[in-house]
C-alpha cells in the first residue's frame, strides 16, 4: 500500500495542526468542510459563487488592492502607484486606490507592520495570522489593520461574530514580542480596524479588552480541544443548508449542483491569504 | 539531548557571530542549526526577523517540522525561501520601480510571472517559425525537451551571473565535436535573445528574469535592500553547497548587515551542480565568518560503509590516501549469492530481502529503494511485488504529466466532444474511456457499447444521441440507471455547445462540480480525481492569465490553444499530490537523488540497477552544458571526452558517498547480467565494486 496516497481524516495525534482563522471560521460553519479541507486536504475545483467570471475578477481585484496597499506601505513613490492603479482594467481600482490615498497620512506610528505573519502555541497545536498591516505607537498601543474589498460592507454583528476578530487582536496580544523584541501589550492596548475600500468613510473599529482576551483564550482552547476529540465520522456536514451553496464541497455532500448567485451571498470573496511557505516555481529537481 | 562537541559549539555562538559550519552529511549539523532556530526564538528574537534559506524547498522539511511543535516560542513566523521565491517575492512587491528602467514595454501594467509550463509554451511559440525555417536540424531531440533546454540555458546565465547573450559563445567556444554543430549554438543563443526580446516586450517574467531583474535592479536598490535590511536580523542559511553563485555573491554582500548569521556547508556534496550548485562559490563565505565550525565525526555511517566509500573513492581516483586500520567495509554489503540473469528476478530478490529484514525486526521506515531513475513501469514492477507481500512503501517521483492521469483525459475528451469548434473530436476509444471515468457502476463493455450507439458524426462532429433514442433492447443492456446519468451528462454538453464559456477553466470547473462529482457519477467522493481535476483547473487558469495580456491577436481560442498544448506535451500540466501524507513506517522507493534530497537517514538501502549507467552519465542536453556553463568553467577552454570521463567519475563518488553517509547498516546492491531494457551494462559504480572486492580479495591472500 503506497502510505503516500493515504489522508489523515482527524487531527493527527503525532503532529501539531497551525490553526488560521479561516480553518477556525471553516470549523465553526462546517465540521465536514473543515475535516474535508484541511485534514483529507481535499481539492475539489468547482465554482464557488456564480457568475464564475465576476467571482474571480472580485477577487483578483482583492489581490491587487492589497498589493497596491503593501507597495505604498513600503514606500514605493505614490506617483508610479497612482499611475499603476489609472492603468488597471478593472473601474473600481482607481477609486479605491485614491480612497486608500486619502487613508495613508493615518496609518502613522513608531513602527509598521506591513503583511506580517504571528504565531504562538494554541494548546498542543499553533494558532496562526497574516496581518494587512499593524501600526505600532507609544505608549504602546497597537492598531490591527484589515483591508476589506469586497463591494458591499459587512454589519459590525456580522463581522463580531467572525474567528478573525477573535483570532487577530487575540494574537497580537500573545505573540507581541514577535514584532519586537521584549515587547507585550495589554488587550486594551490593541485595536483591530476593518477598513472598506469601496466604503472608506465607514470603518469598523473594534476595542479589544482583557475580558474579551480571556473568553477568546477560553473559546479558542476549547474550540481545538473538542477538534482534536472527534473521531473521523464525528465531522459532521452543517444543518445550514445555505452555507452549502457558497462551498465548493456541495457535490461531494450531495448538497446541490450550481454554485450560489454572489449577488445575494452574506460572504466576503476576498483573497484568501493563505499562509503558505513561498518557494519559487522552479520544478522539483529531475536529474 | 546529548550534544557532540561542534553541535554544542553552534548552541554556544555568541550573540552577533557569523559562523560557517562544515562537516559531511550525517554528522548532526542540521539537528543542532534546528535547535539554534528554537533558541533564538524562545529567546525573544521576532520569527519574522529570521531569514532561514535554503536551495530547494525539500531541505527546509526539519525546519517547518520543529516551528510547527507547540514548542516553539510565540512570535512572528520564520520566513523559509529559496532565492528565487526571494527574488519573485520582490520583484512583484517593487515592480513598479524597475519596470520602466528595465525596458519592459508596459511599465505600468503588473507583470506576469511564468511557470514552466507558460515560459515553455511561449517558448515554444516563439521558437516555431525558427524550426521551419531549419534551426536545430541537426539535433534530433524531442521538441519539448529542445524547448526546455532553451530555457535551462537562460536560467543558467541568471544563476551564474553572466549575461545572457554570451550563451552561445560561451558553448562554441567549448565545443570539440563536429564543426557543424557550431551552427547549434547560433541558433541557441538567437532564441535565447528573441525570448527575452519577448518578454520585455509583454511584461513576461520567466524564472531567469526574475533572478537577472532582482540581482541587477532590485539588489542594488536602496529601498529594497533598506525593506531586506530591516526585515531580515538573522540568518540561516543550510545546505548552501547545493545553491547557485548568485545567491552566494549575494550573501557575500549581506552578511555583514546581520545581527548573525549562520552557514551550513555540506562537504563532498554539490549535487544540484545540473541545476546550478556551485560548491566553491559557497566555500568561499567563509572567509566572511567570524567563527568556523567543523564536524568531523559522523554520527550516522558507520566504520565499515565509510571504508567501502573510501575505497570506492579510491578507485575512482577521487581519494588518493586512505586512513590507517580502515575496514573495506565489504561486511556491510549485501548482493545476490547467485548471479542473477534478467532483471525481474532481481526485483523478486530485492522484494525477498526487504521483507527478510523486516522479520528480522528492522521497521519498513528504515528502508530505502534507491534507483539511478525510476520510470513508471519499474515503480510499478516493484510496488506490486510489495503490495503482494503487504509491505507499506513511499513512492515518490517529483511529478507526473497530467495527460497521463485518466481523470485529466477524461477532462480534455469530454471538452473537446464540447468545443465543436475546435475541430478536434475525440476518438471513439477515448470517448469510451471518459464513459467509464464518468459514470459510476459503467463497466467496459458497456462503455463500449454505448459509445458505439450513441456517438454519431452530424454536420462533421461528433455528437451523443439522447437516450430515449436507443432501441429498448440496447437500453436494457445498458440499463436505464446508467442510462439516466449518461442523458444528465449528454444534456449538459448539449446546453453548453449551445451557450460555450469562453475560458476553459471554467468549463472544467463547471463539468466537474455540477456532473462529474455528483452522486453516481464517477468523481464523487473520490479525492485523487478531484486533485488531478483541480490540478488541470490550475494549470488551465494560469495559462489563460498568462496568455491573455498578450498583445498580439491568436489566431484560436485560447481553450483550443491550451489543449493543442497539453495533447502535444509542451505544457505538461505536472501532477503533484498538494496534501502532505502523514508520516507514515514505510519503505521508501525513490530516485537517489531525490533521497539525498529529503536528507534523512535510513539503516538499510536498497542500490537497484547497480551496473546501469544511469548512475553517473548525464543526460543527453545538445543544446546546453551544465559544466561549459557554470562559474568555474574558463571560458575559451575546450570540453573533452576526459573532461567528460573526469566528470562522471566525481559525480558517482559524490553520489555514492552521499547516500552512503545516509545508511546506517547496510547497502544491498540489486544486480542482474541484463538490465530493465534487456540489455548487458557493465556501469563505473560495479566496475568499482568489483574492484574494490578484487582488492580486498588481493589483502586477504596477501595477509
Ligand atoms: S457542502 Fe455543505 S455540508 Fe458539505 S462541506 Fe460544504 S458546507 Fe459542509
Amino acid at each position: 500500500m503506497d502510505t503516500a496516497k493515504r489522508r489523515l481524516d482527524t487531527l493527527d495525534p503525532k503532529q501539531a495542526f497551525a490553526f488560521s482563522q479561516a480553518a477556525l471560521q471553516d470549523y465553526q460553519e462546517c465540521r465536514r468542510r473543515f475535516q474535508l479541507r484541511y485534514l483529507l486536504q481535499a481539492a475539489w475545483p468547482a465554482p464557488q459563487a456564480e457568475p464564475v467570471r465576476e467571482h474571480e475578477r472580485q477577487i483578483r481585484r482583492g489581490e491587487r488592492f492589497h498589493r497596491l496597499a503593501q507597495q505604498a506601505l513600503l514606500g514605493v513613490p505614490l506617483d508610479r502607484l497612482d499611475a499603476v492603479a489609472a492603468a488597471d482594467s478593472d473601474e473600481h481600482l482607481a477609486q479605491w486606490w485614491q480612497n486608500f490615498t486619502r487613508l495613508l497620512p493615518e496609518l502613522q506610528g513608531e513602527q509598521r507592520y506591513v503583511e506580517t505573519l504571528l504565531s504562538a502555541p494554541l494548546g498542543r497545536h499553533r494558532l496562526v495570522a497574516k496581518y494587512d498591516l499593524l501600526v505600532l505607537s507609544p505608549g504602546p498601543k497597537l492598531v490591527i489593520y484589515d483591508w476589506k474589498t469586497g463591494l458591499k460592507r459587512p454589519r459590525r454583528a456580522w463581522l463580531e461574530k467572525r474567528s478573525q476578530t477573535r483570532v487577530y487582536p487575540y494574537l497580537a496580544v500573545k505573540a507581541a514580542a514577535g514584532l519586537r523584541s521584549g515587547l507585550s501589550l495589554l488587550p486594551q492596548q490593541v485595536e483591530m480596524i476593518y477598513w472598506f475600500a469601496a466604503h472608506p468613510g465607514q470603518p469598523e473599529k473594534i476595542l479589544y479588552t482583557p475580558e474579551q482576551y480571556e473568553k477568546d483564550e477560553r473559546d479558542l482552547l476549547g474550540l481545538v480541544h473538542e477538534i482534536d476529540s472527534l473521531s473521523s465520522n464525528q465531522f459532521d456536514m452543517t444543518i445550514e443548508e445555505r452555507a452549502c451553496q457558497y462551498c465548493v464541497y456541495r457535490s461531494y455532500c450531495a448538497r446541490g449542483a450550481a454554485a450560489g448567485s454572489l449577488t445575494e451571498s452574506d460572504e466576503e470573496f476576498e483573497p484568501e491569504g493563505e499562509i503558505t511557505i513561498d518557494f519559487d516555481q522552479i520544478a522539483e529537481i529531475s536529474f | 539531548m546529548n550534544w557532540t562537541r561542534p553541535q554544542r559549539a553552534i548552541l554556544d555562538l555568541p550573540s552577533g557571530s557569523r559562523a560557517f559550519v562544515t562537516g559531511p552529511a550525517g554528522s548532526g549539523k542540521t539537528t543542532a542549526t534546528t535547535q539554534h532556530l528554537l533558541d533564538l526564538l524562545s529567546s525573544g528574537v521576532p520569527g519574522a526577523s529570521i531569514l532561514l534559506l535554503v536551495p530547494q524547498r525539500t531541505l527546509a522539511s526539519s525546519y517547518q517540522a520543529a516551528l510547527r511543535t507547540p514548542g516553539a516560542a510565540a512570535g512572528g513566523q520564520v520566513d523559509i525561501l529559496t532565492l528565487g521565491g526571494l527574488a519573485r517575492r520582490m520583484v512583484d512587491l517593487f515592480w513598479p520601480l524597475i519596470a520602466h528602467d528595465a525596458g519592459f514595454a508596459h511599465p505600468v501594467l503588473p507583470p506576469t510571472f511564468l511557470t514552466l509550463e507558460t515560459a515553455q509554451y511561449y517558448m515554444a511559440h516563439l521558437v516555431r517559425p525558427y524550426l521551419d525555417q531549419g534551426f536545430f536540424e541537426s539535433v534530433s531531440i524531442d521538441r519539448n525537451r529542445l524547448y526546455s533546454q532553451l530555457l535551462d540555458n537562460l536560467n543558467k546565465a541568471a544563476i551564474v551571473g553572466f549575461p545572457h547573450t554570451e550563451i552561445g559563445e560561451r558553448l562554441k567556444s567549448a565545443w570539440s565535436g563536429e564543426s557543424s554543430h557550431l551552427r547549434v549554438y547560433d541558433d541557441v543563443q538567437t532564441c535565447a535573445s528573441e525570448f527575452r526580446r519577448y518578454c520585455l516586450e509583454n511584461n513576461l517574467l520567466d524564472f531567469s528574469l526574475q533572478v537577472e531583474l532582482f540581482r541587477e535592479r532590485l539588489w542594488p536598490s536602496l529601498l529594497c535592500r533598506a525593506y531586506l535590511q530591516n526585515t531580515y536580523r538573522h540568518l540561516i542559511v543550510d545546505n548552501l553547497e547545493e545553491d547557485t553563485p548568485v545567491t552566494h555573491d549575494i550573501l557575500s554582500e549581506w552578511l555583514p548587515e546581520f545581527d548573525s548569521a549562520l552557514m551550513i556547508y555540506d562537504e563532498d556534496a554539490g549535487y544540484r551542480s545540473y541545476l546550478g550548485a556551485d560548491p566553491s562559490s559557497g566555500l568561499g563565505l567563509r572567509d566572511l565568518c567570524t567563527d568556523e565550525i567543523s564536524f568531523t565525526e559522523p554520527l550516522v555511517i558507520p566504520p565499515t560503509l565509510e571504508g567501502l566509500g573510501a575505497r570506492l573513492g579510491q578507485v575512482l581516483d577521487q581519494v588518493q590516501t586512505l586512513p590507517p586500520g580502515l575496514p573495506d567495509g565489504l561486511e556491510a554489503l549485501d548482493y545476490p549469492p547467485e548471479p542473477i540473469r534478467f532483471f525481474p528476478q532481481m526485483l523478486d530478490w530485492v522484494v525477498d530481502r526487504v521483507a527478510q529484514l523486516i522479520d528480522e525486526g528492522v521497521p519498513p521506515g528504515e528502508i530505502a529503494i534507491l534507483a539511478p531513475v525510476l520510470p513508471d513501469a519499474l515503480r510499478f514492477s516493484l510496488t506490486n511485488r510489495l503490495d503482494e507481500r503487504g509491505i507499506p512503501y513511499r513512492s515518490h517521483r517529483p511529478s507526473r504529466a497530467l495527460s497521463d492521469e485518466p481523470a485529466a483525459r477524461c477532462l480534455l475528451s469530454l471538452a473537446e466532444l464540447a468545443h465543436p469548434q475546435w475541430n478536434r473530436s475525440p476518438s471513439k476509444v477515448e470517448i469510451t474511456y471518459a464513459l467509464l471515468q464518468t459514470i459510476a457502476g459503467l463497466d467496459l463493455t458497456r462503455a463500449h457499447l454505448l459509445t458505439e450507439i450513441c456517438c454519431r458524426m452530424r454536420e462533421g462532429r461528433l455528437v451523443l444521441e439522447p437516450f430515449g433514442r436507443l432501441r429498448p433492447d440496447a437500453q436494457s443492456r445498458i440499463t436505464f440507471s446508467i442510462g439516466e446519468r449518461y442523458e444528465m451528462l449528454r444534456s449538459w454538453i448539449e446546453a453548453y455547445v449551445a451557450d460555450p464559456e469562453a475560458e476553459l477553466d471554467y468549463f472544467f470547473s463547471r463539468l466537474f462540480g455540477e456532473v462529474l462529482s455528483q452522486p453516481g457519477f464517477g468523481f464523487h467522493s473520490d479525492l485523487d480525481a478531484g486533485q488531478v481535476a483541480a490540478n488541470l483547473v490550475e494549470s488551465a487558469q494560469k495559462f489563460r492569465w498568462a496568455i491573455e495580456t498578450r498583445a498580439e491577436p491568436m489566431g484560436q481560442s485560447l481553450g483550443q490553444e491550451y489543449i493543442e498544448m497539453v495533447r502535444d506535451g509542451v505544457i505538461a500540466a505536472q501532477y503533484m499530490g498538494n496534501w502532505q501524507p502523514p508520516a507514515a513506517d514505510a519503505v521508501f522507493i525513490a530516485p537517489a537523488y531525490t533521497f539525498l534530497m529529503n536528507n534523512r537517514a535510513v539503516d538499510h538501502q536498497f542500490w537497484l540497477d547497480a551496473s546501469s549507467n544511469a548512475w553517473f552519465e548525464r543526460l543527453y542536453q545538445p543544446l546546453t552544458h551544465p559544466y561549459v556553463l557554470s562559474r568555474a568553467w574558463t571560458p575559451g577552454r575546450i570540453w573533452t571526452a576526459a573532461d567528460e570521463f573526469e566528470a562522471n567519475r566525481a559525480v558517482l563518488y559524490r553520489l555514492i558517498l552521499g547516500l552512503l553517509r545516509r545508511c546506517r547498516v547496510g547497502v544491498h546492491l540489486g544486480l542482474s547480467d541484463l538490465n530493465e531494457g534487456g540489455y548487458e551494462q557493465r556501469g563505473l559504480l560495479l566496475k568499482a565494486f568489483y574492484q574494490v572486492q578484487l582488492a580486498a580479495g588481493k589483502d586477504q591472500a596477501n595477509g
